[in-house]
């Protein structure tokens, strides 16, 4: 950063003082009691009520929750969530931004404005519509799909099989063409005569694509990639409308962030266990971030070199 | 011919990405047998009843819902526009001894989202006494790591001679930022539409700091799928379209402006 005037920290105060102060106030002392709070003992209840005494329980919240087979369960099926849909959302996304871009100026605008769509439905309300649309022998996807190929009729939304694939097709469905209008919009900043000099030189489409078009979305697509995974891990909305709250059968929809509510605010039962979930949050979170920050660090370096 | 293909590929994806909300919109008019058979995409007759009946809050306050929700998504969008643009203009446009420090927390709260700290900042609230209010609500997402790194990467479009200029003629900081402001308006709109919508999405926080009385959209909607309301399926169907509307005009009415901006982002 070169060449930018140098200024003292009190004349930028202004500009600086909300951000730094809203991130103070609503992250780091969040993490702080957080931290707390997963060392405290769960029979202590909210801290807020008088008569609990705190203890501290060291780290017995995190073995206890390292050893529960259920968070395995939610840790595992985040995780095909993620990746399913960062497999599936990335290369499809290219395609249809490359399909855009090869389009007449006119279309181009109406169609990724109907790809966007989705993206912006409250994800409550697709679960509620995608499960009248595809659940049972009558779902459209049996009817239309599944059925004239001569394959038994799925139940998608409540087979334990096929409820981790039923939830990634949702996000599949919602997020691609918001990350396809993304990448249109980097294809359209790619400087025209790249494009020039690749048809002087007689390039093939193949190597077209490979030479200019996948580096002018790259650092989009780490970016979206980013998004996705954090937007995956931190998901709720849409399962927890679906199976209304619970994991579904034998748990096989149960994501981390309905575990760690189910956790912390069990139905009726009125046993709050919030030391618990928060030493949950506490365990998932760093390994998401440092994953991200690895991601983020190898590219920065690869780019410099 | 490949492009052939693509165009192909592309016109089917819009189809499917379009022809739920059809279903969805269509639906709303019919009966429950009529939604249990979801191949048939038109109702047998067209009558609002639905509408009508969501409106009345016979089975949850709708009209209530979609009042709060768009309070506090135009609130924290107006605000996190705001804060995010100031702070990444000072992270665009200046260096100073701080700065490293202010870019890894902006990083760090993209990589440990408030959800995952969602039960610490329940329990801080509680503590402050701010739950069942949406001003909290409306607080505790300002501070947006996305934001910032937004508005840097917009501000780095900004000459740095007209800094030097700026800095001759004596104006502080907060003066430059504010002349030069208008020239951001696309980016500024953009990022307010782009944190409008995942407020107006926002389920779990919402769950947690506002009570029964009080809800937004997506916890209406929740509770209106709730088997226990026995509220007949169209009425859920005329929910979501409702709440989808809104949203939808807002973003076409900025689209175009919203593509200019992303397209100038991508290219630093």
């Amino acid at each position: 950063m070169k060449g930018l005037p140098q200024e003292s920290l009190s004349r930028l105060f202004p500009l600086v003082f909300p951000f730094l102060a809203l991130w103070f106030f609503f992250w780091v002392v969040p993490l702080f009691l957080g931290v707390d709070l997963a060392l405290q003992n769960p029979g202590s209840g909210l801290v807020s009520s008088n008569n609990a005494k705190i203890e501290y329980a060291g780290l017995e919240n995190f073995e206890r929750i390292i050893s529960d087979p259920k968070f395995h369960r939610a840790l595992f099926n985040t995780l095909h969530y993620v990746l399913g849909s960062v497999i599936c959302i990335i290369p499809l996304a290219f395609v249809l931004a490359v399909g855009l871009f090869e389009m007449p100026r006119l279309y181009r605008g109406i169609l990724s404005f109907c790809l966007l769509i989705p993206g912006l439905a409250l994800p409550g309300a697709m679960s509620k519509l995608f499960y009248l649309f595809f659940h049972g022998r009558e779902g459209a996807l049996n009817q239309y799909l599944i059925i004239p190929l001569g394959l038994d009729p799925i139940n998608w939304m409540m087979d334990p099989d096929f409820i981790m694939t039923s939830l990634v097709m949702q996000s599949v469905w919602r997020w691609t063409g918001v990350v396809a209008l993304f990448f249109l919009c980097a294809l359209e900043g790619i400087p025209n005569w790249h494009f020039e000099v690749a048809k002087l030189e007689g390039m093939k489409s193949l190597s077209r694509m490979r030479l200019i078009l996948v580096p002018g979305v790259r650092n989009l697509a780490l970016f979206a990639g980013v998004f996705l995974i954090v937007d995956g891990v931190a998901s709720f909305s849409g399962a927890y409308t679906l199976l209304g709250g619970s994991g579904g059968i034998l748990d096989s929809g149960l994501l981390l962030v309905t575990y760690v509510y189910q956790v912390a605010f069990p139905g009726g039962s009125g046993r709050f266990d919030l030391p618990g979930a928060t030493a949950m949050s506490l365990l998932v979170a760093p390994m998401v971030a440092g994953f991200l920050f690895l991601i983020l660090r190898l590219n920065f370096l690869q780019t410099r070199s | 011919m490949s492009r052939l293909l693509l165009s192909i590929v592309l016109v089917g994806f819009v189809l499917l990405s379009l022809y739920p909300f059809a279903w969805m919109f269509f639906s709303s008019f019919k009966t429950n047998q009529e939604i249990y058979l979801p191949t048939q995409l038109l109702p047998e007759e067209f009558d609002g009843q639905a509408y009508r009946m969501l409106l009345d809050g016979k089975f949850i306050d709708f009209a209530g819902s979609l009042w709060q929700s768009t309070f506090i998504a135009t609130a924290q969008a107006f605000l996190a526009t705001l804060v995010s643009a100031m702070a990444g203009f000072v992270l665009a446009r200046y260096s100073f001894r701080t700065k490293a420090f202010l870019i890894g927390a902006s990083l760090l709260i993209i990589l440990i989202p408030r959800q995952a700290l969602v039960v610490p900042v329940f329990e801080w609230f509680h503590w402050l006494g701010w739950t069942n209010n949406s001003f909290s609500l409306v607080l505790c997402g300002i501070a947006t790591g996305l934001g910032v790194v937004f508005f840097m990467q917009s501000f780095k479009r900004l000459p740095v001679e007209l800094m030097e200029v700026s800095r001759l003629e004596g104006f502080n900081p907060l003066r430059i930022f504010l002349l030069v402001i208008p020239l951001f308006a696309p980016s500024l709109v953009t990022y307010f539409l782009l944190h409008f919508a995942l407020c107006w999405q926002e389920h779990l926080l919402a769950l947690l700091l506002l009570d029964d009385n009080a809800h937004t959209l997506p916890l209406a909607l929740a509770k209106l799928s709730d088997v226990s309301h026995r509220a007949p399926e169209s009425i859920g169907m005329a929910a979501a379209t409702l709440s989808f509307i809104p949203i939808v005009c807002l973003f076409a009415l900025f689209f175009s402006k919203m593509r200019t901006a992303l397209a100038q982002l991508s290219l630093n």
